[in-house]
Formats: structure tokens, C-alpha cells, sequence
């Protein structure tokens, strides 16, 4: 399985990492596109997630969106800094923006998420 | 999350939508927000612009999404009101003198996209019907940020809030919020919450009183205001206004009594 990053529809981003976990996180897009954050929730580490549910929420000034999921699996870490750092989403979203890493119930669902190209050409770029 | 797509243009961008406005009966918290939440579906079901307006009975306090309850409970003057917290965000709102909406667009339409364009299509089409009507209003602008978030959502200022000139210098804003609005992005849809305040409300006093659109009109009546705003925002959407007179809910009683009890739970209002 290929390394890369991966992205759902719904603007997340998915890495396989060495340890076989998968880090997951918000792409730099759909963070500029949410604007000034102001609150975010996270799941417990240790929480069953599912592909394409939602596993925890944000708030900008003017909105509320959920985070779903790319793939099914459970929580093993969540970056529970972030709250508290907001910024971070918007600097560094590929690294340590990361959001939760997860445990897959299998590595394979990575490859129903879209690709590099894929995802550009989603967002119009 | 719902970003609703990328940025190039759907195929039905062009068309004429039809736009569906329902002016539901006042009700209570817990029912008014399952309502939003069933219209919202109803909305990504049908792929239409779907709109109700509606009032509060009893007078309730909403809640924004993110705010702590305990924010709420340590406020003695609102220690006798109902409250109820919203899927949307933002900060508190005393309801019962004013207009609230719901408004839910499909994932498919362009005003879903980003969160600014819906605010810009509701608060503008206001705008324009109050400047018709002499009124000095305008929208914050993009660059007004505030460190520090009041508890109520009209002692806040942010892009896209709708502002009339404080002509009686009474506000330390320099001007009157009468209409804020607040997102909840879902999956396929997007619903916006908004609050047009109507008249100052006589029970409540202090940080929480706010001065409504009726308190500073100067010609024609607040339903008058209420009939050409929505007529410019179909205007604005290239929409076909379609005022519906049965409520939005007949035909889903069933299951908006169920989700009424989500949000009349402790659980969800003590959520944060």
C-alpha cells in the first residue's frame, strides 16, 4: 500500500504510517475554507469510528461542521493539543495538524479514498 | 465535513430553483430544532432550497453548539427561561421577540459552498429592502474580528452580521446587530439558523436587552420588511418563491416528535 496521503470527499486526508496505524487530518482547502476556527471536539482515544460517519466536530465563527471519517477502525491517539491551538490546522495540516490516528479494520479501505490528483481535481486546482 | 463539493460549477447553477418559505406556528425549543433538523433532510432529499420562519412558545433561549451550558446556568436573569441548545453555532439568543429561520440548502447548489456566500445571499437580500426603506444597514465587514466572544449572540460582531446605525448612541458597538446567522454543516446539506430581532423584549434587561427591527423602522410595517426580503433573496437564487400555507411539518409529525426528545434531553444540552 502506498504511503501518501489520501482524501475523502468530505476534506479529510488519510496517511498510512510504518506502524500500520493511519494518521487522519483536514486539508489545507477545506481549513481555509472554514475560516477563523474557534472550537473543535475530538473522539476518546480508544473510540470505534466509521467510514464516512462523523467522529468529532468544529466550529468557525460561522459554522459547525462534523468530521467524518475516511476509513472504519479505532481511535488510537487523538492530538489533543490542537484544541487549544487552532492555528495549527491552518499552518502545518499535513503534520502536526494531524487529528486522530486510527487502528483500520483494514488498510485496503485507504484505496477507495481518492489520490493527490484525484482530490485537485475535486477542489478545482 | 461538508464543504459541499469543489469549486467548479454544478450543472443546475443556471436554473430557476424553486424556493419553498414556511411560517410555522410558534413552538417550543426541542421542536423547533428537530423541525430545522427534519427540514434539513427534507431539503437534501428533494435537492430544494427549503426555508421556515418561525417563533418560540414559550420564550426560550438557544444555545450555540459549542457553548457550556454552565455559561448558562450561572446567569441569574435567565435563571426562569427554558433553554435549548442548537446544532448551529454562535452565541446565546433570548427568543421570543424575534423571527427565527431555517434555512436548508442542498449540497448541489452554489450557495452551499464555503460558508459566506449563504450569509451574503440572506443578509444582502435584507440589506437592500432595508436601504429601499431608508434605513441605514449594512453587513460587518471581513475584517472585524474579536478576541474575546460575548455570551449573546447580538453583543457580537462578526463577517457578515447585519447592522443598523445606532442613531440614539445607546449601543457601544456603534450600531444595532437586528439579524446574525449561524451554520450547521451536514452531510449533503447545509442548514443556516438566523435571528431577526423584531422589538426589544420586555423581560429580559441588561447585556441580554437588544433593540429589534421595529424599534427603529421609520416607514412601513416589519411584515412588510419580512415579505420583500424574502422576494429579493428568491431574487438572488433565481428562485421561485413558493409561500406554503400548511406547516413545514405535517407530513413529518411522527418523526420530529422523536428527535424533539433529543434535544429536550439533559444529555444533549449538557453536551459541553
Amino acid at each position: 500500500m502506498e504511503k501518501s496521503r489520501r482524501y475523502a470527499k468530505s476534506h479529510e486526508w488519510a496517511r498510512l504510517e510504518d506502524d500500520g496505524t493511519v494518521t487522519v487530518g483536514i486539508s489545507a482547502y477545506a481549513v481555509e475554507a472554514l475560516t477563523d476556527l474557534v472550537f473543535m471536539q475530538l473522539p476518546d482515544v480508544g473510540a470505534t469510528v466509521t467510514a464516512g460517519e462523523s467522529f468529532g466536530e468544529i466550529e468557525s465563527v460561522k459554522a459547525v461542521s462534523d468530521l467524518y471519517a475516511p476509513i472504519s477502525g479505532k481511535v488510537v491517539a487523538a492530538n489533543t493539543d490542537l484544541p487549544s491551538q487552532l492555528e495549527t490546522l491552518g499552518s502545518d495540516p499535513y503534520g502536526s495538524g494531524w487529528v486522530i490516528r486510527i487502528e483500520p479494520d483494514s488498510v485496503e479501505q485507504l484505496e477507495a479514498l481518492m489520490n493527490q490528483e484525484a482530490y485537485d481535481e475535486l477542489i478545482g486546482g | 465535513m461538508n464543504l459541499s463539493g469543489s469549486n467548479k460549477s454544478s450543472p443546475n447553477e443556471k436554473q430557476r430553483t424553486s424556493f419553498h418559505v414556511w411560517r410555522d406556528p410558534p413552538a417550543s425549543g426541542g421542536w423547533n430544532m428537530a423541525a430545522d433538523e427534519a427540514l434539513a433532510r427534507q431539503s437534501e432529499e428533494t435537492n430544494r432550497v427549503l426555508m421556515r420562519l418561525y417563533g418560540w412558545h414559550p420564550h426560550t433561549v438557544s444555545l450555540g453548539s459549542f457553548q457550556r451550558s454552565v455559561d448558562f446556568s450561572e446567569r441569574l436573569e435567565l435563571s426562569h427561561w427554558p433553554v435549548v441548545r442548537r446544532p448551529s453555532g454562535g452565541g446565546a439568543i433570548i427568543h421570543g421577540t424575534d423571527l427565527t429561520y431555517g434555512l436548508a440548502v442542498p449540497g448541489s447548489h452554489d450557495w452551499s459552498r464555503g460558508t459566506e456566500k449563504l450569509y451574503t445571499a440572506v443578509h444582502g437580500a435584507l440589506v437592500e429592502e432595508l436601504s429601499e426603506r431608508h434605513l441605514s444597514a449594512r453587513m460587518v465587514d471581513a475584517t472585524s474580528r474579536e478576541t474575546e466572544q460575548s455570551f449573546y449572540c447580538f453583543n457580537r460582531r462578526a463577517f457578515g452580521d447585519l447592522v443598523v446605525e445606532d442613531a440614539s448612541g445607546t449601543s457601544p458597538h456603534g450600531n444595532h446587530k437586528i439579524l446574525g446567522s449561524a451554520q450547521r454543516r451536514l452531510s449533503g446539506v447545509v442548514l443556516q439558523h438566523g435571528s431577526l430581532l423584531l422589538h426589544r423584549n420586555p423581560h429580559i434587561q441588561g447585556e441580554g436587552s437588544h433593540v429589534g427591527l421595529g424599534d427603529v423602522l421609520q416607514a412601513g410595517s416589519v411584515n412588510d420588511v419580512i415579505d420583500g426580503w424574502l422576494e429579493r433573496l428568491a431574487d438572488r437564487m433565481n428562485g421561485e418563491l413558493i409561500a406554503e400555507t400548511s406547516p413545514s411539518y405535517e407530513k413529518e409529525n411522527d418523526e420530529i416528535v422523536r428527535r424533539t426528545q433529543r434535544y429536550e434531553s439533559v444529555a444533549w444540552l449538557h453536551r459541553r
